[in-house]
């Protein structure tokens, strides 16, 4: 019993320790330009930077702001283990409460219970939350970013069905069959699979796409199996996961039988996977926080805001895009890569507008779907 | 559609795939049935395998090599096995509790225990590539064989031990004296006790091998099936096995066939989710409902058997 009190103790003292070296925040002195307005923006991280997504890439914008003499800002990184999370809500408070900050930015699924209830104590403060989308409207001093997903989709469509008879490339054969390994069933999922498959049947008319759900954002070997069967069976060879980390069984299926590409999504995935998984990602879909907080700036600047309002931003505001480098630039040939381009074009032309599956009522998406299952 | 859905069953890749979805089910069902041979219950299987499949990849990527890692996921499954024990045996903790307690370790205390060691969140990112997986084995006669050695041959070093296990587990249980003395714990502790067999030490050997099965079903997931872990990967497996042992009378011949059963299911969903205008709620179902086709079936034949059983009981 006294060996089990001390390893107690020995747990908490541990757990305590790496709470404290969690804590760094440097903040930042940007020069003076009297010429604009230059706001002081403060982002409250609900992890850690270094993640190569969402975080680093709000970090991102904020970095090429400053630059520009645009902004002067400070990121706090709180953690992201469950120990950290009941900081989260200490923090938000302090920087709300301290009255020094234009702005305060948050974001991610994990913190709009505790931004709903700051800003409802704070009026006057204004807050941005990116990538949540859950008390819209609630608070007239927060705006929400989101992302078109759909649009997102559109691009990677495009890319896959050009790409899957370009048998010239390794690994392609000549059948026109592509694969979608969602999360679940969900609006949001078939947002980013209307968009495939509208991009994916504009490219080609003969494409096909399997489609199929994990039902499970964490059950990475449902979602291998399910890619080994659109390998196997279906001949399919470029895979996009959609499912969180369950969407990396495609990599892994791709890998294994060495018969198919993966592509990613969110952020660039060829940066996070394996080495060998990063080698047959061919792009990846993403969301693009920080270019959104620039937009948000751009806008604020013209006198135009969004408090109290979701900004869904699409391609044509840099918020969704295609990673074009590295391996899309490497293997892909160049009639692939200026397709997708000239999409992307036509989408910030206005020539091209992709409806979305979220509250559609006629539910095209399964209509198209089914359609196109092989 | 139904020849689609033939197409894709009737051949040697489904099969193969069938074996593959079993295994892990397998090793954890192993698990449960010792542990319920000596008494004992095990609940914290899913637990134990999701800290197990971490350790597994993390001792892998300390030492560079794959074995390591598998001895590793087997020793902490054993560790935390005998935690359950210490807690139920020593401290009188219910253990069903102390189950649960390690399946909750294994959600959340895998999360912090990745951030700890590495600095990483929710899975193992770049720490593993294919090198520090768990081998394959082309079996040298069978493999050329046409489709049995398609289905046979080429699986994972750790999915031949799985039903290696099996038989193992039988001749443990039926031909040792240890697997007497497991046996006569759970089924009558006095009596074990009375001809000088100690309850205590029995049942944590049952529970202890338990923990190093459920280990192994563990390091199958994160160092085989997956390549490395994330969390919630084990996705329930662990509690889909205890149901398995249920169905299989927690026999070890009964509970593979019943593991076989739910990695049936399971390989069904995967294929039929592929086929044109099948609803993927429906699809969903499939492994529950095989679930529940498969407990009528074993409540209907264990009512006959009552029923044959009773005309006797009334001359007794």
């Amino acid at each position: 019993m006294k060996k089990f009190v001390l390893f107690l103790l020995v747990a908490i003292m541990a757990v305590s320790m790496v709470g404290c070296s969690q804590k760094a925040a440097e903040p930042t002195k940007a020069p003076d330009k009297p010429a604009a307005k230059v706001y002081k923006v403060v982002s409250l991280v609900n992890g850690n930077l270094g993640d190569k997504s969402f975080f680093d890439s709000a970090e991102s914008g904020l970095r090429a702001l400053k630059e520009a003499g645009r902004i002067e800002y400070k990121t706090i990184e709180m953690g992201g283990t469950d120990k950290d999370q009941p900081m989260w809500l200490e923090t938000l408070n302090e920087v709300a409460s301290s009255g020094e900050y234009d702005l305060v930015i948050v974001g991610t699924y994990q913190m709009p219970d505790y931004l709903k209830e700051v800003a409802t104590n704070h009026p006057d403060q204004k807050f941005l939350i990116y990538d949540d989308n859950t008390y819209v409207g609630v608070n007239q001093n927060v705006v929400n970013l989101t992302y078109k997903q759909n649009d997102m989709g559109y691009l990677i469509g495009t890319f896959a069905a050009k790409m899957t008879t370009e048998t010239s490339v390794p690994k392609i054969n000549p059948e026109a069959v592509v694969g979608f390994i969602g999360g679940i069933d969900s609006p949001v999922i078939n947002d980013f699979l209307y968009g495939f498959l509208l991009g994916a049947k504009a490219a080609n008319p003969e494409i096909k796409v399997d489609t199929r759900y994990v039902n499970s954002y964490v059950d990475t070997a449902t979602a291998k199996e399910m890619g080994l069967s659109m390998i196997n069976d279906k001949k399919a060879d470029i895979l996009w996961g959609v499912a969180g980390l369950s969407g990396n069984g495609g990599a892994e299926a791709a890998l294994e039988t060495g018969k198919a590409w993966f592509i990613g999504v969110d952020s660039d995935q060829e940066l996070t996977l394996p080495a060998d998984q990063a080698a047959i990602t061919l792009t990846s879909g993403l969301k693009n926080v920080g270019k959104s907080i620039i937009w948000l700036f751009d806008e604020w600047d013209a006198g135009r805001t969004y408090w109290g309002k979701e900004v869904r931003l699409g391609i044509t505001e840099g918020g969704v895009g295609i990673v074009t480098d590295k391996n899309f630039a490497k293997i892909a040939p160049k009639s692939v890569q200026e397709a997708v381009l000239a999409a992307q074009a036509d989408i910030v032309a206005g020539k091209i507008v992709v409806p979305t599956a979220i509250g559609d009522k006629t539910n095209a998406v399964v209509t198209l779907r089914d359609s196109l299952q092989p | 559609m139904t020849n689609d859905l033939l197409l894709l069953i009737f051949n040697a890749d489904f099969l193969f795939s069938l074996i593959r979805i079993t295994a892990p089910i397998l090793f954890a069902a192993l698990g449960a049935v010792i542990a319920e041979k000596a008494g004992v219950v095990n609940i914290g299987l899913e637990g134990i395998m999701m800290i197990s499949a971490l350790f597994g990849v993390m001792f892998a990527y300390w030492t560079q090599l794959w074995w390591v890692g598998v001895l590793g996921a087997l020793v902490v499954g054993v560790l935390l096995a005998l935690m359950i024990g210490f807690f139920a045996f020593e401290l009188k903790t219910n253990i069903i509790l102390a189950g649960i307690a390690v399946n909750m370790l294994g959600a959340g205390g895998t999360i912090f225990l990745l951030s700890m060691l590495t600095g990483m969140k929710g899975n193992t990112g770049a720490l593993v590539t294919r090198e520090l997986l768990i081998p394959t084995i082309n079996i040298p006669l069978i493999k050329s064989i046409p489709v049995l050695g398609q289905v046979l041959s080429g699986h994972a070093v750790l999915t031949y031990l799985a039903f290696l296990f099996v038989w193992l587990m039988w001749v443990l249980l039926y031909k040792t004296p240890l697997g007497l003395n497991i046996r006569a714990v759970g089924e009558n502790p006095d009596a074990a006790t009375s001809i000088g067999v100690s309850v205590q030490k029995i049942q944590y050997i049952a529970i202890a091998l338990s923990g190093a099965m459920a280990g192994l079903g563990g390091a199958f997931m994160s160092m085989y099936y997956s390549q490395g872990w994330n969390s919630g990967m084990v996705a329930g497996r662990g509690f889909i096995a205890l149901a398995a042992t249920a169905m299989g009378r927690g026999e070890p011949v009964g509970t593979m066939l019943s593991s076989l059963l739910f990695g049936l299911a399971q390989a069904l969903r995967t294929k039929v989710s592929g086929i044109q205008g099948v609803s993927s709620y429906l699809v969903s179902v499939i492994p529950y409902l095989v679930t529940i086709i498969g407990l009528v079936a074993y409540a209907i034949s264990i009512k006959n058997k009552l029923k044959k059983r009773s005309p006797a009981s009334k001359g007794a």
